[in-house]
C-alpha cells in the first residue's frame, strides 16, 4: 500500500492522496491478515503459543478421523444449510404480509426486526429456558394443546435443530427487511400490467415478486450462509455443543481445543472453516449473481 | 367468501407472528420482576409482587459492581471502535471511489475477504500478546476496528460515489489541499451514512461476545456480553438475577432502536446488498 | 489580470489523444469563448488551464508564470462550473468565503470582500441560506461570487447556463457581459451554444477534434469562416451548402455552376481557384432572396411564418435540402417552385479540402 502514495507523472500531489488507506491497511494487516496467514503456518503445528514444532499434515488428518470433529464439521454445514433456508422462506413470507395493507404493520416490522439488534447471548439463555423440557413455557404451552413437546435442547437428534430455530428467530429480522427493501422496489408498472392480464394473486408472487426479489434472495442466502457457518455464540450460551457432541460445530471446537490448550488444532480448525466458506460460499455467490445478471 | 378466508388467515397470522416474537421479551420482563423462587419454576406466569427493585440493587453490586465495570468498558470499546472506524472507513472509503489505481482491486478483494474469512483465533492471541496487547481494552479496540472495517468501508464508498466530483474541484480551485476537502467538504457530506455507520457498528460491538471471549479475558476487563457468561454459572439458581441482567443490556439497544430505527435499517440492507 | 497563453499543448489519454496540439493566446482582460460540439475538447483545455487535468505536453503560461506543473489554487484562477458545485452543508456567506478562509484571509478582510461580492451580484439577501433553498440562477450567482471574491487574474467558466432554463439564460448572459466591463478581469468561457459564444466573446475559438479550427471575433467567424466545420457551426439556422465546379476565374470574381445552381458568381482568392475544380459553395439562410433571374431553383416544403420572418425549407433539384430566412411574411405554398438568388459578396466557397478560398477584408 506504501507505493500507492502515488505522484503525477508531473511531480502534483494528487487530491486523493494514497496514504489515506494507510491507518486502515495498518490496522486490517496486523490484526487480521497477518493472524490469518499465519494460522496456515500453526495449523501445521503442535504449539504451546512459546513453542511450535511441525507435524505437518496431523491436525487436520485428525479434524477428519475423530468422529466427535467429524460430527462438528457436518453440522456446520448442516446448520448453515437450514438456518439460511428456513430465513429465506420465513423471511420472504414475512415480507409478503408486511408488505401488504394489514394492521398494525409498522409496528409488526420493528417487533420483527428488533431481534437482531438485541444480545445473542441473551436471546439464548432466554430461549433455553422457554425450551426447558419439563418446565419450559414452550412445552408448557404444547401440553395444553395435548401435545408432549419434546426435550428441545437435551435430545442430541435434535439439539442443533432446536438452536438453529432460535438462530432464525433472532436473524429472520433482517432477512424481512432485505426483502421487504426489494419487494418495494419493484416497479408498480408490473402488477398493474399483471391486473390487466387478469393474473390472480398468486400468479402475481409467482411471476413478478418472486423472479423480481431474487437479488435479495441472493443476498439473504450469502449473508446467512456466512453467518451460519461461522456460529458459536448461539451455540455456546445454548448448548455449548452438547449434549455430548450433538451439536458442536466447527466454530465451538476451535474454543474447546483452544480452551485445552491444543492450539495447533484449534487454528487447524480455523483454516478447515476457512477452506469451507471458501469452498461453499464462492460459487454460491458466484451462481446466485450469474443468474442475477442476465435479467 | 373468499376475501373473509384470506382475511382470517392473515389475523391468524398476524396473531401468530405477534406470539411468535413478543413472549420471548415478555418472558424477560416477567422474570425480571419475579423473586428467586417463583422465577426457579421457569413457568410463564404472573410475577406474585415486583421485586424488580431488589433483583436490580442485586444484580449491579454483585461481584463487587462488575456489571457496572462491565457498561464503562463496553461503553470505553463501542466509543473507541466506532470513532475510529468512521475515520478510517470513510478515508478509505474516499479514495477508493475517488481515485482508479491498480491498487483498487487488491483493496476490493481484501475487503470481501474481511467480511467473509472468520478470523483466526489463535494467531490473533499470540499476536497480541507479542504486541502486550492481549487482554487489554487497546488490543480489543484495535480488534473490533479491524474486523468491522470491511463493512463500513462499503457502506462509506456506495455514498461517496453519489457526491458529485465538482465539489472536490470546487474545492480544489478554492485552495483546499487533500485534508481540506476530506475534512471540510466531504466528510460533513457523508454525515447520513455516518450516523448509519455509527448506529450499525454500535450495536454489533455492544453486542459483541466472542470476540471479548478470546482477546479480552479476566473479570476486571468484562463486556456486558460476559457479564451474563460470567453470571450464568454463579445465577444458576437465581433465574431472576440472571434475566434482570439480560434486560439491563437489552436497553441500550432498543434506546438506539427507537432513535434510530430508520437509519439501522437502511444500514443494514443497503450494506448487505453490496457485499 | 493577466495574459494566457498556451503554446503546441497537447493531452493524451493513456494513448488516445484529445487534445492535438492547441496554440493559443489571450490579451488582458479579453472575454474569451470556447466554442464546439460535445467532445470537442473544450471543456478538457479549460480544465487544463484551471490545473485539475494535466498537461501532456506544451506550455501554459498565465502572465508570464509557466503553469504546466503549478497547482491551481496557485494559478490566480477561479472557476464557475456547471453544475455551480456549491458546498452543500454550507451558507451561501461560508460558500463564498470558502477559498479565503482556507487561505487564512482575516474575518474582518473576509466579510467585507463576501459582502462586496454579494452586493455587485445583487445577493445580499441570501447569504444566510443554504444552497438547497435557492433557485437556479441564484446557485449561479452565487458560484459566481466564490470566483469573484477569490479576485483572480483569469476568470473560468464551465458551461456555466446550460443549467438555467432559456429566459433566465439571456438574463445571466447579460449579468456575465456586465460584469466581465466591471471587473475589467480575463475571462474564458465554454459552451456548446453558439449564441452565447456570439454574444458574449471578444474573441471566440472553435475547437473540433482537439483542434483549434479557427481564432476570431464573433462578426469575423460569422462572415468569413476558415472552414465548413466553422461555417456550419456559426450561425443559425445552418450555412446551406451543395457542391458545385468552377466554370471561369476573371480576377477575383469566380463563376461556379452545379446540379443545384445555375451561374453564380461568387468572390474568391484566385489564387487558390483554377477552372474545373469541384468545390462546395456555401450561403447562409439570410443571404438568399426571392429573384426571378435567381441562379437557385427549390421547390417548397415545410413554411414556418413567425410573423416578422418567414422560414422556409426547400428541396433543391439535386435532393439536398436548404433553408431560407424571408423578411416579413411570406404566404408561400408547399410544393410551389421559388427561384432564389445568392448575394455573391456573402456567399463562400470551400475547396476540396473544406478550406475557404474566399478572403474579405
Amino acid at each position: 500500500m506504501v507505493t500507492a502514495i502515488a505522484s503525477t507523472a508531473n511531480g502534483r500531489r494528487s487530491p486523493y492522496p494514497g496514504w489515506f488507506f494507510l491507518p486502515a491497511a495498518i490496522v486490517y494487516g496486523v490484526f487480521f491478515l497477518m493472524p490469518t496467514f499465519a494460522s496456515f503456518y500453526f495449523s501445521l503445528t503442535r504449539w504451546s503459543l512459546f513453542e511450535a514444532s511441525f507435524i505437518g499434515l496431523e491436525n487436520f488428518i485428525q479434524f477428519f478421523r475423530e468422529p466427535f470433529l467429524v460430527k462438528g464439521l457436518v453440522n456446520t454445514v448442516l446448520y448453515a444449510a437450514v438456518t439460511s433456508g428456513m430465513k429465506v422462506v420465513i423471511g420472504l413470507l414475512l415480507a409478503l404480509m408486511l408488505t401488504s395493507q394489514i394492521m398494525g404493520r409498522g409496528l409488526l416490522r420493528a417487533l420483527v426486526f428488533f431481534p437482531v439488534l438485541v444480545s445473542t447471548i441473551g436471546v439464548g439463555i432466554t430461549f433455553t429456558v422457554l425450551m426447558h423440557p419439563t418446565k419450559g413455557a414452550i412445552n408448557e404451552g404444547l401440553s395444553l394443546l395435548g401435545i408432549a413437546g419434546p426435550g428441545w435442547l437435551t435430545d442430541p437428534s435434535l439439539a442443533l435443530f432446536s438452536v438453529a430455530l432460535v438462530d432464525v428467530w433472532k436473524g429472520v429480522g433482517l432477512a424481512t427487511v432485505i426483502y421487504i427493501a426489494g419487494i418495494v422496489a419493484i416497479p408498480k408498472d408490473y402488477y398493474e400490467a399483471a391486473r390487466i392480464d387478469g393474473g390472480t394473486k398468486f400468479q402475481n408472487f409467482l411471476y413478478i415478486t418472486l423472479p423480481l426479489s431474487r437479488p435479495a434472495t441472493a443476498t439473504v442466502i450469502t449473508l446467512s450462509f456466512i453467518g451460519g457457518l461461522r456460529t458459536f455464540d448461539l451455540i455456546w450460551a445454548m448448548t455449548k455443543g452438547g449434549p455430548g457432541f450433538a451439536s458442536d460445530t466447527i466454530a465451538s471446537v476451535i474454543y474447546k481445543q483452544y480452551q485445552s490448550g491444543f492450539f495447533g488444532l484449534s487454528t487447524a480448525g480455523n483454516v478447515v472453516l476457512f477452506i469451507l466458506i471458501a469452498v461453499l460460499v464462492v460459487p454460491i455467490t458466484a451462481v446466485l449473481n450469474r443468474r442475477e445478471g442476465h435479467q | 367468501m373468499r376475501s373473509r378466508a384470506s382475511l382470517l388467515g392473515g389475523a391468524i397470522a398476524l396473531l401468530v407472528s405477534l406470539v411468535v416474537f413478543v413472549v420471548p421479551f415478555a418472558f424477560i420482563v416477567l422474570m425480571a420482576f419475579k423473586d428467586r423462587r417463583q422465577a426457579n419454576l421457569l413457568d410463564f406466569s404472573w410475577p406474585n409482587g415486583v421485586h424488580l427493585w431488589d433483583n436490580l440493587v442485586t444484580v449491579v453490586t454483585t461481584r463487587n459492581w462488575m456489571l457496572v465495570t462491565a457498561f464503562i468498558n463496553s461503553t470505553i470499546l463501542t466509543v473507541v471502535s466506532v470513532t475510529l472506524l468512521v475515520l478510517l472507513g470513510a478515508m478509505v472509503g474516499f479514495v477508493l471511489s475517488r481515485r482508479k489505481t491498480r491498487w483498487n482491486p487488491l483493496a476490493e478483494f481484501l475487503i470481501l475477504s474481511g467480511l467473509m474469512i472468520p478470523p483466526a483465533v489463535v494467531p490473533t492471541i499470540w499476536l497480541l500478546q507479542g504486541l502486550q496487547l492481549f487482554g487489554t481494552l487497546s488490543g480489543m479496540i484495535l480488534i473490533e476496528v479491524a474486523y468491522n472495517l470491511p463493512f463500513t468501508i462499503i457502506l462509506y464508498r456506495a455514498f461517496i460515489a453519489t457526491i458529485p466530483r465538482d465539489l472536490d474541484e470546487a474545492a480544489i480551485i478554492d485552495g483546499g489541499r487533500p485534508m481540506d476537502i476530506f475534512f471540510k467538504v466531504i466528510l460533513p457530506l457523508l454525515w447520513p451514512v455516518t450516523v448509519t455507520n455509527i448506529v450499525v457498528q454500535s450495536v454489533g460491538i455492544f453486542n459483541d461476545f466472542t470476540n471479548p471471549l478470546y482477546y479480552l479475558p479476566g473479570n476486571a476487563n468484562a463486556t456486558v456480553q460476559l457479564t451474563l457468561y460470567n453470571f450464568q454459572s454463579q445465577f444458576n439458581t437465581a433465574y431472576n438475577l440472571l434475566f434482570t441482567n439480560i434486560a439491563l443490556i437489552t436497553i441500550p439497544p432498543l434506546i438506539v432502536f427507537l432513535f434510530f430505527n430508520r437509519q439501522i435499517v437502511a444500514g443494514m440492507t443497503a450494506g448487505a446488498v453490496k457485499g | 489580470m493577466a495574459s494566457l497563453s498556451l503554446s503546441s499543448v497537447r493531452k493524451n489519454y493513456g494513448a488516445l489523444p484529445v487534445i492535438k496540439g492547441v496554440d493559443l493566446s489571450i490579451e488582458h482582460g479579453e472575454f474569451v469563448v470556447f466554442v464546439g460540439p460535445s467532445g470537442c475538447g473544450k471543456s478538457t483545455l479549460l480544465r487544463m488551464i484551471a490545473g485539475l487535468e494535466e498537461i501532456t505536453s506544451g506550455k501554459l503560461l498565465i502572465g508570464s508564470k509557466l503553469c504546466n506543473d503549478m497547482e491551481p489554487r496557485d494559478r490566480g484562477i477561479a472557476m464557475v462550473f456547471q453544475s455551480y458545485a456549491l458546498y452543500p452543508h454550507l451558507s451561501v456567506y461560508d460558500n463564498v468565503g470558502f477559498g479565503l478562509k482556507l487561505a487564512k484571509t482575516p474575518k474582518d478582510v473576509r466579510d467585507r470582500k463576501i459582502r462586496e461580492a454579494a452586493r455587485v451580484l445583487k445577493m445580499e439577501h441570501l447569504l444566510d441560506r443554504k444552497p438547497g433553498q435557492l433557485s437556479g440562477g441564484q446557485r449561479q450567482r452565487v458560484a459566481i461570487g466564490r470566483a469573484i471574491v477569490r479576485q483572480p487574474e483569469v476568470f473560468l467558466f464551465d458551461e456555466p447556463l446550460s443549467n438555467l432554463d432559456a429566459a433566465l439564460r439571456v438574463d445571466m448572459r447579460m449579468e456575465i457581459a456586465k460584469l466581465h466591463k466591471e471587473l475589467g478581469a480575463t475571462m474564458i468561457y465554454v459552451t456548446h451554444d453558439q449564441v452565447e459564444a456570439m454574444t458574449l466573446a471578444d474573441k471566440i475559438v472553435v475547437l473540433d477534434g482537439g483542434v483549434v479550427q479557427q481564432v476570431g471575433a464573433p462578426i469575423e467567424l460569422y462572415q468569413r469562416p476558415a472552414n465548413l466545420f466553422v461555417a456550419g457551426f456559426i450561425g443559425s439556422p445552418k450555412m446551406n451548402f451543395t457542391p458545385v465546379r468552377v466554370d471561369a476565374v476573371n480576377g477575383n470574381r469566380v463563376a461556379v455552376s452545379g446540379e443545384d445552381v445555375i451561374n453564380l458568381t461568387v468572390e474568391a482568392d484566385p489564387s487558390n481557384v483554377s477552372p474545373g475544380d469541384t468545390m462546395t459553395l456555401g450561403v447562409r439562410p439570410h443571404d438568399l432572396a426571392p429573384n426571378q433571374a435567381g441562379s437557385i431553383v427549390a421547390r417548397v416544403g415545410l413554411v414556418e411564418r413567425l410573423g416578422n420572418e418567414t422560414i422556409v425549407s426547400l428541396e433543391l433539384v439535386s435532393g439536398t435540402n436548404w433553408l431560407v430566412v424571408l423578411d416579413g411574411d411570406r404566404p408561400l405554398a408547399r410544393g410551389e417552385t421559388l427561384a432564389l438568388g445568392a448575394d455573391p459578396a456573402k456567399a463562400i466557397l470551400f475547396d476540396a479540402a473544406g478550406k475557404s478560398v474566399t478572403r474579405r477584408s
